[in-house]
């Protein structure tokens, strides 16, 4: 009886289960973008004997079709939730697609050093550095990743985060290296992103700012946004990690400054309040992405210029040090190429012409994660 | 379509379970067969045709060697199906390794021709033979209904990675099979196992694997890691596609034979393949080691035997010399025991299972190796020559990440969990506890499956490249 009863409860339940979620994805509306993995979800592939038959096994309908049932699925973030919670809780994973916690941390595993990486991104800095006059001081400095303050002292991989910087300094032998390690610390970066947070960094820009011969003494004010802040690895990591408060720091240094955006041909403001309550926050600085933008700052005490090139974490730490140069020009070499940057020198109908031969100090500031990956830099 | 993924599952086979329901049931194949074709199809569209094409020869061909029982003419058309479906597996499978190998030996350079192999033309055309030889043989007769041979065949549950499910096995219950909840739910209990044997062991052996691979932090231990991963992986990759294909089987009314047993308790080489692909076994043993004589000749024909027998498998697994050599290293293995070594095998307790598992893991190495100088590195790896530490940073990450994966495999490759799962099953608490708990394990276990598959955490079948 037992048996039978068991028999019946068991297709049932796979009953209840196969199709009840079989329906819920056949007739669940196709939602346009994961907020959590900050990507566009693929939509219904086109049905066609072009599609069915392609050439490219990869484009056929039924890959794409594959590809789309796995971007619609329904409770899609739930069923991840499940499977990291599964990965790192039942089967001891130490890590769930390279993203691992640790301290409350989340933090991606960056290993081993890949020198060819190195030498790309130290052969296209090379290359940039070309455009700026001979007598222009050339800076360099390595943000590291939560990685090195967490790998290696709790067994996960790690790498040897000092030959890492020895042989980038090596590499750009043209620049004077800035170690700024000793101004940083895990509390200093977000718990759920890879990113630092900006009210923490003041001791990093200070230090870089006295490697280049300038001094910072301004003060500045702290503001929250209130909204919570969810980063990257929040949505990698798949797990229910705490939401966290999103800082920016201001006085009246920067708020007197104009930014200028090459790309747009317009004035964009140093936060970008739109940007801060969208898809990803951490790009309110500067406006993220953007490849060319010029801080100009009426109240400097120096006519001094600075070119920076950076990731996302040069774009948080880029308004701290404007008070020390009457404008900073900072660069994105991750989405367009320096050869491209450069043609903004031609107005083409903009309201200003990029000039970097001006350049007194050019400084290259960027994270271990990107060095070690460098196949973004253009 | 692979069995483990969002498509099939719940798209392909909900459709497939509610037409199969409602068809009635002289239309109950037609569906079967008109799925298969569908998921056969999802993969290879253009080989549907080749498929219906072998289907078709084979059936009337069946059907020309019955009507000549008997006569030359019956044997002539047997020959023609081998010559046929065997020229099919050649053209389709082995003509570019032919060709490589003529492009070697003579200097010339005859362009290959760089085909995509059939998925699934290993298996099916081992059915299709087993079908036409057991017609020749007058052990079954020629089915006159294209629709039941054509599901038979084309069954797909079994059609892209096995087992080889014999004509005669079903024979019977494509005319007449049972729906009961008792056969669904072992069918579906069946089913869920096979898949977790497959995304929770077999593709996290195989992020293990390729991590060792990619590695340029190998130790001694992390090459006897890789080998033992890969092993494990490629058992419950295949044990778990044959559990699905039988609960799959079982769900529609068919039951199948199993395929594995087991294999890694074996206490010597010849058990071991008593245990592991037993379909495939046991094919070889009755389509190709008993016509030839098998061991009523004299020693060497039957040394001879053994041989040929042993390089058809290993080449059967694949195009290369590798599979031919894991073949041929097994035909000297059960040599060796048959001429000497199994009795000493059968007397000991302890040391055989040992010599089982070192071997095992040897082969699968040979069989994962590239080539000769790939076999060579991970041999010199394993025993301390590679120029490797013996342990590394990167060796003990993953054994620390992977431990829980390694153990949970290694106690289920054994009969431990099944025996305990009886053992319960059997007390009057166990029974009453395991009528709740099974029910809402398997679906937990559905349901975590579906968040890896979700993730993207994704392999095709190994077996499907043969």
């Amino acid at each position: 009886m037992t048996n039978k009863v068991k028999n019946i409860t068991v297709t049932c339940f796979m009953a209840v289960i196969l199709f009840g979620l079989a329906f819920w994805t056949w007739f669940k509306p196709a939602d346009d973008f994961s907020t959590s993995e900050r990507r566009p979800l693929d939509q219904f592939p086109e049905l066609s004997w072009n599609t069915i038959f392609h050439e490219d096994s990869e484009k056929t309908f039924m890959k794409t079709f594959e590809s789309y049932t796995l971007d619609q699925f329904p409770l899609r973030d739930t069923f991840r939730t499940l499977k990291s919670i599964a990965s790192f809780y039942v089967f001891g994973n130490k890590d769930n697609n390279n993203i691992y916690i640790e301290d409350g941390y989340a933090a991606q595993l960056e290993y081993p050093i890949k020198e060819d990486s190195l030498d790309y991104a130290a052969g296209k800095f090379k290359e940039a550095a070309k455009y700026f006059g001979a007598n222009a001081n050339m800076y360099f400095s390595i943000v590291p990743d939560k990685g090195y303050f967490l790998a290696e002292q709790n067994g996960y991989l790690s790498m040897d985060y000092e030959q890492f910087f020895s042989l980038m300094a090596d590499k750009m032998d043209f620049a004077e290296y800035i170690d700024i390690t000793g101004e940083l610390a895990l509390e200093d970066y977000y718990k759920t992103d890879t990113h630092w947070r900006q009210e923490k960094i003041l001791d990093v820009a200070k230090k870089l700012a006295e490697g280049m011969g300038v001094t910072l003494v301004s003060e500045y004010t702290e503001k929250t946004l209130d909204n919570p802040f969810y980063g990257v690895y929040y949505g990698q990591s798949a797990l229910p990690l705490p939401a966290e408060d999103m800082k920016y720091l201001t006085n009246d240094i920067l708020e007197n400054c104009t930014v200028y955006s090459y790309e747009d041909g317009k004035n964009i403001d140093v936060y970008d309040m739109e940007k801060a309550y969208g898809k990803d926050p951490y790009e309110m600085y500067l406006s993220g992405n953007l490849t060319a933008v010029k801080i100009t700052n009426p109240n400097a005490i120096t006519d001094k210029e600075l070119v920076i090139f950076r990731d996302s974490f040069g774009a948080s730490l880029s308004p701290l040090l404007i008070e020390a140069y009457s404008e900073i020009i900072i660069l994105d070499i991750r989405y367009a190429s320096i050869a491209v940057i450069n043609s903004y020198r031609d107005n083409n109908g903009r309201a200003m012409a990029l000039d970097l031969r001006t350049a007194d100090d050019v400084l290259f500031i960027y994270s271990s994660l990107v060095l070690n990956n460098s196949s973004t830099l253009r | 379509m692979l069995f483990s993924s969002i498509p099939f599952l719940y798209y392909f086979l909900p459709c497939v379970i509610l037409l199969y329901l409602i068809a009635p049931k002289m239309l109950k194949n037609t569906v079967l067969l008109l799925a298969s074709l569908v998921f056969y199809a999802w993969g290879e569209p253009k080989y549907v045709v080749l498929m219906v094409a072998t289907v078709l020869l084979g059936y009337v061909l069946g059907l020309l060697i019955e009507r000549f029982q008997g006569k030359k003419l019956s044997k002539f058309f047997l020959i023609l199906s081998l010559a046929i479906d065997l020229g099919f597996l050649a053209y389709f499978k082995y003509a570019d390794f032919f060709i490589t190998n003529f492009n070697a030996v003579t200097g010339l350079s005859v362009e290959l021709l760089n085909i995509a192999l059939p998925v699934g033309i290993s298996f099916y055309t081992f059915q299709i033979l087993s079908y036409t030889v057991d017609v020749y043989r007058g052990d079954v007769k020629a089915q006159r209904n294209p629709i039941n041979l054509a599901t038979y065949i084309a069954l797909f549950p079994q059609l892209i990675a096995g087992p080889i499910v014999r004509y005669s096995d079903i024979a019977l219950q494509l005319d007449e099979r049972t729906h009961s909840f008792e056969k669904i739910a072992q069918g579906t209990r069946r089913f869920i196992i096979g898949l977790g044997k497959k995304i929770l062991i077999a593709d996290m052996f195989a992020g293990f694997c390729s991590t060792f691979l990619a590695s340029n932090d190998k130790s001694v231990v992390f090459f006897w890691l890789y080998a033992i991963a890969y092993s494990l992986q490629i058992y419950f990759d295949f044990s778990g596609y044959s559990d699905m294909a039988i609960g799959l089987g079982k769900m529609f009314g068919f039951d199948f034979l199993e395929n594995f047993n087991y294999p890694f308790i074996s206490g010597s080489i010849t058990e071991f393949w008593r245990r592991w692909h037993m379909s495939l076994g046991t094919w070889f043993r009755d389509y190709v080691y008993i016509p030839l004589g098998g061991n009523r000749v004299s020693k060497w024909r039957g040394i001879f035997n053994i041989f040929v027998v042993w390089m058809l498998t290993g080449f059967w697994h694949g195009a290369s010399w590798n599979f031919v050599l894991w073949g041929l290293f097994f035909g000297i293995l059960l040599l060796i025991e048959k001429l000497w070594l199994l009795k000493y095998l059968k007397k000991a307790k302890v040391w055989n299972h040992f010599y089982v598992l070192i071997l095992i893991i040897f082969s699968f190495v040979l069989f994962a190796s590239v080539d000769l100088g790939d076999l060579a590195t991970n041999v010199k790896g394993m025993i301390g020559l590679g120029g490797v530490p013996f342990i590394s940073a990167e060796t003990i990450y993953y054994l620390r990440s992977y431990a829980i994966i390694f153990i949970l495999a290694i106690i289920g490759a054994t009969p431990l969990v099944k025996k305990v799962a009886i053992a319960v099953q059997n007390s009057k608490i166990g029974s009453k506890i395991l009528a709740v708990a099974e029910p809402i394990g398997l679906a937990v276990l559905l349901l975590v499956m579906t968040g890896y598959l979700v993730d993207g955490s994704f392999s095709p079948f190994l077996y499907f490249r043969f």
